[in-house]
C-alpha cells in the first residue's frame, strides 16, 4: 500500500517536473546521433544521386560503392537504431516513473558498445576494405574487423534491449495486476523484436568472421543470405511498430482526440510480434535452391502482416474522424478540413501514414512472385523503400522529433520551429515523390539499382533511363535542404529554442472503452507462440540448404 | 459450444482427401501440423461432449489420470515412424489415425488438463519435451530411412523440427521457473 502511495507521488512528479536530468541525457545523446547520422547519410545520399546522373565525378579515393555501403549504414542502421532507442528510453521514463539506475547504467554499456562498435566498421568502409553494401552478402568478403565491428553494435543494441525488460519488468512487480502503460507497451514488442530478430543475424556474422580471417575455406551463401533476411526483414517491421506507436498514442493527443481501442492496439503488436520474422524469405523470391513451396509459404506469412496494417489504418482514420467532427465538421469530408494542417507534429506522421497507402501496395507487389521478377534489383526497389523507410518512417521520426527533443532539452517549440517544420515536412514531400516516382518508373524500365554512372556503351535503352535519373536527382536536391532544415530544427531544439516545459503528449483511451484482457500481458506466452512460428517456416529450408549444401564460396573481393 | 462446432469444422477440413494428401506429402506437415491439428480438433470438440456426457466423464475420468494415460499412450503410439509409415499404406490405420488423434486424444487431454495437478501436467510436458529429444536424435543422426514413404532429407529435417519444438519448450519451462506470475499479477 505504502509503496504504491510512494509511486503514485514520484508518477504525479514525474509528470509535474519532466523528464529528469539523467533518464534525459539519455535520450537526448542518442538522438543527436540519430539526426548526425541523417545529416551524413544525407549528403552521402545527395552524393550519389548526382554521381548516378552523371552530373559529378567522384575524386579517385572514394567510389560509389563505398558512398552506398555508408549511405545504407547510417541511415537504415544508425539513424533508425538510435532513434528507437532514445526514443522507447524517453517513453519508458516518462510512463513508467523514471529508469531505474541499473537500466540507465545498462543504456550506457550499449551505447559504450556502439560506439566502440563503429569505428571498426567505418574505418575499413573508409579505407575500401568494405565495400560490401550494407547487406554485406558473402561471398563479398570485408575486413574481418568490419564484422567484429557489427557483434559490437548488436551486444550494445541488446543491453538496451535488455535494460527495457527489466524496466517493465521491474514496473509490473510494483503495479501488480495492472496493465503495462501502452507506450511502454509498444516498447516491450519493439525489443522483443529487436533482441530476437537479431539472432540469426549474430548467427551469419559469427561465420562470417572466421572464414574473413582465412581460418575457414568457405562459407554457404544461401544460409548466410536466409539468416540476414530473418533480421533485415524484422528491422523493416521494428521501424514500422516505431512508426506506429506514434500514430496510435500521440497524434491522437496532438490533435486534442483519444487514441483508438486498448485491445486492438494491444493485439496490433501482439500479432506483429508473433507473425513478423518468417516474412523474410519475402526478400528471396528469386534465390535459387529454396523450393516454390516454400516460398509460397512465406508469400503467405508476408500478406499477413498486411492485416495489422489494414487495421492501423482503419483504426487511425476513425480517430481523425471522430475528432474532426468534435470540432465541428460536418459532411462526407468537412471532419477532415478540421485537423491542424499547421503543426508539424500532425502534418508530418500525417503524410507518413498516406505514403505507406502507396508503399504499402508496392510492398504487396514486391511480395508476388510473378511481379517481384519484373522489379527484382532495379531502382524500383531503391523507390519503395524510400518510399516506406525514406518517407513513412523518417516523417514520422520527425514530427515527434519536435516535440520530444524539447522535451528531453526542457525547452519549447516555438511557432518558428513549427512552421520551419512544416516547411521541411513539404519540402520532403516533394522531393520525396519526384525521387521515389522517377525511381520506381526507371525500375520498371529495366534500369538496375546499385549501379554507379555509366551509359552501357551507349546503349539506346540505358539512354531512355536519363531523364528519370535527373529528376530523381532534382528531388535528391530538395531533399537534402530538407535533411539541412530537419537537422537544424534538431540541433535548435536541443540547444537553443527558449527554456521551458514541454508535454509528452499521450492521449487517453476513448470513454467507456471495453476492458482490456489480461491475457495481452503474458510475454511468455506470446513469444512461444512467435518461436514456435519461426521454428515452422525456418526447419524446412534451413535443413535442406545445410543438408544438400553446394560445396560453397571462398571470400571476393569484387571491387 | 460455438468452439466444439469450430473444432468439428476443422476436423473435417482436415479430413478432406486433398487436404488431407498435401498435408501427408511431407513428413514434417504430417508429424508436425496434420497430428497436432487433429488433436486441437478433439480439444475444441471436447467441450460438448462434457456437456452432454458429465455422467460418463466423472465416472470413467474422475481424477483424470485415466484420460492423461490414454492421450500419453495414442500419442506415443503416432510418434512410432512405423505407424506414420503404415497410415499411409493401409486405409483402416488412416482411419484410426483421425479418429485416435481427435477422439482418444485431444478429447481426454482436455477434460483431464483441468482435473490432474501441477504434478501430472508438468510430467506430461517434461515428457513430450525429452521424447521430441530423443526422437530429434534418432531423425537426425539415423543414418538410414526409416519410413517407406519419406526420403532421408526429410527425416532430417523432421528431426530437427522435433530439436527446436524441444528448445521452444525448454524456453517455455525456463521462463516459468524464473517468473512467478504472481509477482505479477
Ligand atoms: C537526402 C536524401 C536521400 C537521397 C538523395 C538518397 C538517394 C539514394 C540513392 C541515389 C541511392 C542509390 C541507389 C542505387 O544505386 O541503388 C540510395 C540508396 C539507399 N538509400 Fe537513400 N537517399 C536519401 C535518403 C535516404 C533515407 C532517409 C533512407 C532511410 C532511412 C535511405 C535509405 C537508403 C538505402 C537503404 C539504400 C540502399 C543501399 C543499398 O542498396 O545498398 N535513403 N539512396
Ligand atoms: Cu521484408
Amino acid at each position: 500500500m505504502e509503496t504504491t502511495k510512494l509511486q503514485l507521488l514520484k508518477d504525479k512528479a514525474n509528470r509535474a517536473m519532466g523528464i529528469n536530468p539523467s533518464d534525459a541525457l539519455i535520450s537526448k545523446t542518442y538522438m543527436f546521433i540519430a539526426f548526425a547520422a541523417l545529416l551524413l547519410g544525407g549528403i552521402l545520399g545527395l552524393t550519389q544521386g548526382l554521381e548516378k546522373a552523371g552530373l559529378i565525378t567522384l575524386p579517385e579515393w572514394l567510389t560509389y560503392y563505398q558512398v552506398l555501403t555508408a549511405h545504407g549504414f547510417l541511415l537504415v542502421i544508425v539513424l533508425t537504431a538510435f532513434f528507437t532507442i532514445g526514443y522507447f528510453y524517453a517513453g519508458l521514463s516518462h510512463t513508467l516513473g523514471g529508469l531505474l539506475p541499473k537500466v540507465r547504467t545498462m543504456a550506457w554499456i550499449g551505447f559504450s558498445l556502439k560506439i566502440i562498435g563503429f569505428p571498426l566498421v567505418v574505418v575499413p568502409v573508409l579505407l575500401n576494405d568494405a565495400t560490401v553494401l550494407y547487406t554485406f552478402y558473402p561471398p563479398m568478403a570485408a575486413s574481418p574487423w568490419f564484422y567484429i565491428g557489427l557483434v559490437f553494435i548488436v551486444l550494445g543494441v541488446w543491453m538496451c534491449a535488455f535494460g527495457a525488460f527489466v524496466q517493465v519488468a521491474s514496473w509490473r512487480k510494483r503495479n501488480k495486476g495492472q496493465h503495462v502503460p501502452i507506450l511502454a507497451f509498444f516498447a516491450t514488442g519493439v525489443f522483443v523484436l529487436l533482441f530476437f530478430g537479431s539472432i540469426g543475424v549474430t548467427i551469419e556474422v559469427l561465420t562470417i568472421i572466421p572464414w574473413a580471417f582465412g581460418w575457414t575455406d568457405t562459407i554457404n551463401v544461401m544460409v548466410s543470405r536466409t539468416l540476414f533476411w530473418s533480421f533485415a526483414h524484422t528491422l523493416v517491421n521494428i521501424w514500422y511498430l516505431t512508426a506506429a506507436s506514434a500514430w496510435y498514442v500521440i497524434v491522437p493527443k496532438v490533435i486534442g482526440g483519444r487514441r483508438f481501442s486498448d485491445v486492438l492496439t494491444r493485439f496490433v503488436i501482439i500479432a506483429l510480434v508473433i507473425t513478423n520474422i518468417p516474412g523474410g524469405f519475402h526478400h528471396q523470391i528469386i534465390d535459387p535452391g529454396i523450393s516454390l513451396a516454400i516460398k509460397f509459404m512465406h508469400v503467405f506469412m508476408s500478406l499477413v502482416i498486411s492485416v495489422p496494417s489494414m487495421m492501423t489504418a482503419y483504426a487511425m482514420f476513425s480517430v481523425f474522424e471522430r475528432r474532426g467532427r468534435e470540432l465541428g465538421g460536418r459532411g462526407l469530408i468537412g471532419w477532415f478540413k478540421r485537423m491542424p494542417w499547421g503543426d508539424v507534429r500532425f502534418l508530418a506522421p500525417f503524410i507518413a501514414m498516406a505514403a505507406f497507402i502507396p508503399g504499402g501496395a508496392g510492398g504487396i507487389v514486391q511480395s508476388t512472385n510473378q511481379l517481384n521478377q519484373v522489379v527484382h534489383n532495379t531502382m524500383w526497389v531503391v523507390g519503395h523503400f524510400h518510399l516506406t523507410v525514406g518517407t513513412t518512417v523518417m516523417l514520422t521520426f520527425f514530427g515527434i522529433s519536435y516535440w520530444l527533443i524539447p522535451y528531453i532539452s526542457k525547452r519549447v517549440l516555438t511557432p518558428k520551429i513549427n512552421k520551419l517544420g512544416v516547411i521541411t515536412t513539404i519540402i520532403w514531400t516533394v522531393g520525396m515523390a519526384l525521387m521515389s516516382i522517377s525511381m520506381h518508373t526507371v525500375g520498371l524500365l529495366g534500369a538496375p539499382r546499385r549501379t554507379s554512372y555509366t551509359t552501357y556503351g551507349d546503349s539506346a535503352t540505358a539512354a531512355s533511363w536519363d531523364p528519370y535519373i535527373i529528376v530523381l536527382a532534382i528531388g535528391g536536391t530538395l531533399l537534402m535542404i530538407g535533411v539541412i532544415l530537419q537537422a537544424y530544427a534538431v540541433f535548435h531544439l536541443m540547444f537553443r529554442a527558449p527554456k521551458g516545459e514541454t508535454e509528452f503528449p499521450i492521449a487517453d483511451v476513448e470513454e467507456n472503452a471495453s476492458e482490456t484482457p489480461y491475457w495481452t500481458e503474458r510475454w511468455g506466452r506470446t513469444i512461444f507462440l512467435m518461436l514456435l512460428l519461426i521454428a515452422m517456416a525456418y526447419v524446412i529450408p534451413l535443413v535442406d540448404m545445410i543438408v544438400n549444401a553446394p560445396p560453397g564460396s571462398p571470400p571476393f573481393r569484387t571491387w | 459450444m460455438k468452439q466444439a462446432a469450430y473444432g468439428f469444422a476443422l476436423f473435417v477440413f482436415l479430413a478432406l482427401p486433398p487436404v488431407a494428401r498435401f498435408l501427408e506429402s511431407v513428413m514434417i506437415m504430417h508429424m508436425h501440423m496434420q497430428m497436432p491439428l487433429l488433436v486441437i480438433a478433439g480439444y475444441m470438440m471436447a467441450r460438448y461432449f462434457q456437456l452432454w456426457f458429465p455422467g460418463f466423464l466423472a465416472k470413467w475420468n474422475g481424477n483424470g489420470i485415466p484420460g492423461i494415460v490414454l492421450f500419453s499412450i495414442v500419442v506415443m503410439y503416432w510418434n512410432l515412424p512405423r505407424a506414420m509409415d503404415e497410415s499411409l499404406e493401409l486405409a483402416g490405420s488412416e482411419l484410426f489415425k483421425f479418429v485416435s488423434l481427435t477422439f482418444l486424444a485431444g478429447l481426454p487431454l482436455r477434460d483431464s488438463w483441468q482435473k490432474v495437478g501441477y504434478a501430472c501436467r508438468s510430467t506430461v510436458f517434461i515428457g513430450y519435451m525429452a521424447i521430441s529429444v530423443a526422437l530429434g536424435l534418432l531423425y537426425t543422426i539415423a543414418p538410414v530411412q526409416l519410413c517407406n514413404n519419406y526420403l532421408l532429407i526429410e527425416q532430417i529435417t523432421l528431426g530437427w523440427g522435433f530439436l527446436t519444438t524441444a528448445i521452444c519448450m525448454a524456453v517455455y519451462v525456463v521462463y516459468r521457473l524464473m517468473i512467478r506470475h504472481s509477482e505479477y499479477e
